[in-house]
């Protein structure tokens, strides 16, 4: 009896649509019927910022129960013995009024409106009955702000939900962006015209349920209908929010957030949306090249071979080095010591510097599935630290969910001299700055979490950070950074920067690692495998073109060691932009695209070793890592522990 | 005996004459029945090739020449090629027993217009028109595909029934004249033409070459809702042009016997011999057309149904009934 | 009785194909005869301007979108004052049905059909148009329309000056 009732408290029990819906206690009307499959129309209502009544959209009629009539479902919990009717004429007469007076001073400029066709307002105007407009009155019109380079700010298509200002200033803790005005004439923008100041702005453009904010970097490009997309992994940083690239005619134009409440949430900051674009990079390699002569692949692979294979035969084994990177897909990377094996060379290298490496050793290893810290973790923290790191370079989002732990009470700690006050300033947070992880009285809050940076951070500190108690964030210098230390740390790769100074190596092949130039110098023999045109590509001697992350399949193991799949979005391929001098697509037809002769790296790296007399697996993820070669895009993903290897779980 | 050799080049030049108008015949016919059809459907047909498109017959017979002979793969090669010609030869051949015209008297000889004057002609013409059946059975097994084959054992099926009340429908005629030898059946006619003795015998001969010549209603071998092109569906260029010149050849030669058995062949007042007979054998040429333009195609066991259900029996009933009156009047 | 009616349907049928032999034939003798097709007729497609000579089309995609054989294809581009067009836009005529979905999904009555039927290419890319060949310089069936008098955003006129608009509110302004 105890029991029934303990049920009854936590799941009221209400009826929406002539459906029983059982929903936690505490969430609204509108959430148990989303939770269902029955969309309520709404704007302002949004599940990262929560419910803030102003649209009055969401209107639904309250048959039987503790509430009767036309209620706002955003606003109104759920309770026992609830009967809803979201069908019921008052109500949807209730809100086709209410959206055919949001719309009498919408503009009417959907075709010029680059949110047309991914548009919330478009969609509910139309699902709420609203068809034709009939109010043939004047509009209120308003005046734009330049916001910067990359938002574009259009405000006659305000519908004043808030939506934004929730977000800038509650959410994003940004200062200089609000709501202003009075009556009709309420108005978003900056108090002046300038750029967005929070790292975060871009997700106004997602967030903006309108075309108010649109992003400017991919203004008029496209339409939604005829967009190239699909689940990715943001390439920005260790961090690895989830993303969906969009692309048309071969050309990466824009950035949007993807959901993942395990990782980002639903947004993404402005590093990981506005970053170059560099897959269109008109100068990428895009064909084998040996002596800066074009060359087939065949012919490139035998020279690569050939030639340091003479190297291993003058200087001795070792004098060949295999350079990957943190940005370096896992498949690339967990192959990488393959090729190391049939060149005779050491290990791979994978860190630039002697400190670095042996940072993000002691950081993988630190990161067991019993103290690494998860977003969640951070987010939910009683107090965090963070050590030596400047999280809008290292990992930017981290800072939102360090702010979401801030709001709820939790003191932020800056330990050490690279953890910059102006980081916590730019979310809105009040944070202590600490010279020493001594000092930090993490112990007497419950649930702290270490963010500490690979970049800057002291080894030897690092090491000992499980000491404290807390949970650990340890942040890598790339998307991938969990896997190549991973790899680095159980086969003891050394630092790449030292190896080249050391006058040690005669032969380089570099896979998607940014090497200085000054270190190139006077290596007899450099290759490259990149996409993108580095200082190794340009110092190399035989250079193999790779896809670019939205060109291939692959998998990015992000800082707390989850293991995230992204895929293929644009057949590689020159941009159709710019193909034909007369402006338009070119008017012959081949079958495969000009500049599409990219192979994934893992492919190169697989090949490679097959030409030298190895055996690679036909699969990039198998063997121990084959769990991970089944991840759904669309999922979580897998955490991979520092210690525990996916095999051995 | 040494055969005459006035007479053998008259045979000759009357084989030569015989083919050419017949052949020429044949390619206008399809003209005709393409005007006719256009006519019939409000159109105009082809009017853009020569005059009023006369020449359209010519273009036809280029096209099919020079189009690609395709053999299909997995056909059988030497059956498939010799079929097209097993189906328009026998259909020529049959013309060499109808008396087109009345005798011509010349130098002093009496010059049958008739390429063979056979004394069991009608009996030729029945074992030639069951040979040319092989066209039809062999053009569809040959090509193997699963449309032809439909069609051939479609074609087989119909042509041996209708063959039966077709020649049971002759018995009458045979009969009347007392003679299986075509210029007896004809002159036994020069009163009075045995249509009108027997106008159940001519209805029943009129649907059965009207299956013998698979054409619409009867069409059922080639239907091409059905079966694509039924038994020639893999043929092309002038072997299937073989297919379809024999059909055409195939109704003349029908209206010509037609006219021989039941509308009193050459005979006829005022005008020559031969202009009524060929005007007989046209007129049949246009009554084929003019159906066509009209009825649907019947169903295939509604066109077994009526072959054997209606058309032998009637045809034996009117058999008996002839005998009977033959009886009873003692001869003709 | 059942085959009577059946023999006099026969001959009925006969009957009336022999009349319609005797008919005059509905055929136009296309090329020497040809018809004059309605207005509205719906064959070669044309890009139109507004009354001010600008280019209609905004490159809004929805005539591609609702295209049912995909064959128009285009790049939207903003120009100098905000003004959204094609940078490039293609029908391939080859694919084209003439349904005119396209011109019914238009906005700003840019994309318009001709009774223009003759078209008939000997190579087929001579049937991929490009934007110089379908831009006309007129109004076609709707000479008044200009899209951006009434859009909201300046580009034919200042911000709050097109027709159905106020001026821009003044948002420091405190008066109710
Ligand atoms: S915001 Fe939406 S409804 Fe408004 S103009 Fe843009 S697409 Fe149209
Ligand atoms: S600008 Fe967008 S998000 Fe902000 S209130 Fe207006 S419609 Fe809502
Ligand atoms: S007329 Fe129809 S098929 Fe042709 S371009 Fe327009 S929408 Fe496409
Ligand atoms: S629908 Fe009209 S305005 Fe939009 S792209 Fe097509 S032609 Fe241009």
């Amino acid at each position: 009896m105890r029991e029934c009732i303990f049920i009854k408290v936590l799941m009221p029990k209400l009826i929406i649509d002539k459906r029983e819906v059982d929903a936690p206690e505490g969430v609204s009307v509108l959430e148990a019927a989303q939770s269902v499959g029955i969309v309520i129309p709404h704007f302002c209502w949004h599940p990262a910022l929560g419910k803030a009544g102003a649209c009055r959209v969401c209107a639904v009629k309250m048959l039987d129960g503790p509430v009767k009539g036309i209620q706002m479902s955003c606003m109104l919990p759920v309770q026992e013995g609830m009967v809803v009717s979201t069908t019921d004429p008052d109500a949807v007469a209730m809100r086709r009024q209410v959206i055919e007076w949001l719309m009498i001073n919408h503009p009417h400029d959907c075709p010029v409106c680059d949110e047309g066709g991914e548009c919330q307002l478009q969609d509910f105007t139309i699902a709420g009955g609203h068809g034709i407009r009939r109010f043939d009155g004047p509009k209120r019109t308003h005046v734009n702000q330049y916001l910067g380079p990359n938002i574009e700010h259009e405000m006659n298509r305000c519908i004043q939900c808030y939506r934004c200002v929730r977000f800038y200033q509650e959410h994003a803790g940004g200062s200089d962006f609000g709501v202003m005005g009075s009556a009709g004439r309420v108005y978003f923008g900056r108090f002046e015209h300038g750029p967005l100041e929070s790292p975060f702005s871009g997700n106004l453009v997602d967030i903006c349920p309108t075309g108010v904010f649109t992003d400017r970097t991919a203004r008029f490009r496209a339409r939604y209908w005829d967009y190239d997309m699909a689940p990715s992994v943001c390439p920005g940083c260790s961090v690895g929010c989830n993303i969906t690239p969009v692309a048309r005619y071969r050309e990466l134009l824009k950035i949007v957030a993807r959901r993942n409440d395990r990782v980002n949430g639903w947004f993404i900051c402005d590093r990981g949306r506005f970053a170059p674009k560099e897959a269109n990079d008109p100068l990428r390699p895009r064909t084998p090249l040996v002596d800066g002569r074009e060359a087939s692949w065949e012919e490139a692979e035998d020279a690569l071979l050939r030639r340091l294979n003479e190297i291993v035969e003058l200087y001795g084994e070792g004098s060949v080095l295999v350079v990957g990177s943190s940005r370096l897909p896992f498949e690339g990377a967990s192959l990488l010591p393959l090729l190391s094996g049939v060149l005779s060379s050491g290990a791979p290298g994978w860190f630039a510097t002697r400190r670095e490496t042996r940072a993000a050793h002691a950081a993988v290893s630190l990161m067991t599935r019993e103290n690494g810290a998860s977003m969640a973790d951070v987010m939910n923290a009683g107090c965090i630290a963070i050590y030596e790191s400047d999280l809008r370079e290292e990992g930017p989002m981290l800072l939102l969910a360090v702010r979401q732990a801030w709001r709820r009470g939790a003191p932020v700690l800056l330990v050490g001299e690279h953890s910059p006050l102006e980081q916590t300033r730019a979310v809105g947070i009040e944070a202590v700055q600490l010279h020493y992880m001594e000092e930090a009285p993490l112990a007497i809050f419950d649930r702290p979490v270490v963010i500490a940076g690979t970049k800057h951070g002291d080894p030897e500190v690092m090491a000992m950070l499980d000491r404290t108690g807390a949970r650990i964030a340890a942040l890598f210098p790339g998307p991938n950074g969990f896997g190549a230390a991973l790899l680095s740390a159980e086969q003891g790769g050394g630092p790449v920067g030292a190896a080249l100074a050391s006058g040690r190596v005669k032969g380089l092949v570099a896979v998607e690692a940014d090497i200085p130039a000054e270190l190139l110098e006077g290596i007899p023999v450099v290759a490259a495998l990149d996409w993108r045109a580095t200082s190794a590509v340009q110092a190399a001697a035989i250079v193999l073109p790779t896809t670019a992350p939205v060109e291939s399949d692959g998998t990015y193991v992000n800082f707390e060691g989850r293991a995230q799949k992204f895929c293929r979005v644009i057949r590689p391929g020159l941009p159709v932009k710019g193909l034909d001098p007369a402006g338009h697509p070119p008017r012959v037809h081949e079958a495969a695209p000009p500049g599409g002769d990219l192979r994934p790296a893992w492919r190169v790296i697989s090949d490679l070793v097959r030409l030298a007399g190895g055996t690679p697996p036909e699969e990039p993820l198998s063997g121990r890592w084959a769990r991970l070669a089944g991840l759904d895009p669309e999922g979580e993903g897998m955490v991979l522990g520092g210690r525990v290897l996916p095999n051995d779980a | 005996m040494m055969p005459d050799p006035v007479e053998i080049a008259f045979v000759i030049a009357k084989i030569g004459m015989v083919l050419f108008v017949i052949l020429t015949l044949a390619a206008y016919l399809v003209y005709a029945e393409r005007r006719l059809l256009a006519w019939i459907q409000d159109r105009k047909g082809p009017n853009r090739v020569g005059p009023q498109g006369l020449l359209q017959p010519l273009a036809d017979l280029v096209k099919l020449l020079t189009k690609e002979d395709v053999c299909p793969p997995a056909g059988d090669r030497w059956l498939f090629f010799l079929a097209p010609a097993m189906a328009a030869i026998p259909a020529i051949m049959t013309f060499a027993i109808v008396p087109f015209g009345a005798p011509l008297r010349l130098a002093g000889r009496d010059l049958p217009l008739q390429v063979a004057d056979l004394n069991v002609g009608l009996l030729l013409f029945m074992a030639l028109s069951s040979i040319a059946v092989y066209g039809v059975a062999l053009g569809g097994w040959a090509s193997n595909s699963k449309y032809a084959l439909l069609g051939s054992l479609r074609g087989l099926a119909q042509l041996i029934s209708y063959e039966l009340s077709m020649g049971l429908s002759l018995v009458p005629a045979v009969m009347l004249a007392r003679s299986f030898r075509l210029s007896d059946i004809v002159a036994a006619q020069a009163g009075c033409w045995f249509i009108l003795y027997q106008p159940l015998a001519f209805v029943v001969f009129l649907v059965s070459i009207l299956a013998e010549c698979k054409r619409i209603p009867f069409d059922l071998p080639e239907a091409e809702g059905e079966l694509v092109a039924g038994f020639h569906t893999e043929y092309s260029g002038m072997r299937f042009g073989l297919f379809f010149v024999g059909e055409y050849i195939n109704i003349i030669v029908l209206g010509g016997l037609a006219a021989t058995f039941f509308l009193g062949g050459w005979h006829g007042p005022v005008l020559p011999g031969i202009l009524w007979f060929w005007g007989k054998a046209l007129a049949f040429a246009f009554l084929f057309i003019w159906i066509r333009g009209t009825l649907p195609r019947l169903r295939y066991d509604q066109l077994m149904h009526f072959g054997w259900k209606v058309l032998t029996p009637l045809a034996l009933v009117n058999i008996l009934a002839t005998a009977w009156w033959l009886f009873l009047t003692g001869g003709a | 009785m059942r085959v009577v009616d059946d023999i006099t349907a026969i001959l009925t049928g006969l009957w009336t194909t022999l009349k319609h032999i005797l008919r005059r034939p509905v055929t136009v003798q296309y090329p020497e005869e040809k018809r004059t097709p309605s207005p509205r007729y719906r064959a070669r497609i044309i890009l139109t301007r507004d009354p001010d000579g600008g280019e209609r089309c905004v490159a809004c995609y929805l005539c591609s979108a609702a295209c049912p054989v995909d064959c128009i294809s285009m790049q939207a581009e903003e120009v100098e004052g905000g003004r959204r067009r094609a940078a490039w836009f293609r029908i391939n005529f080859s694919r084209c049905i003439f349904c005119g979905l396209c011109a019914e999904a238009c906005p700003t009555t840019a994309i318009q059909m001709t009774p223009d039927y003759e078209i008939c290419k000997r190579d087929v890319m001579d049937l991929v148009f490009e934007k110089e060949d379908l831009l006309v310089a007129h109004g076609g069936k709707d000479a008044r329309y200009n899209f951006y008098r009434h859009a909201g955003i300046g580009v034919t006129q200042p911000r709050g000056e097109g027709a159905e608009e106020r001026p821009p509110v003044d948002v420091r302004g405190l008066l109710p």
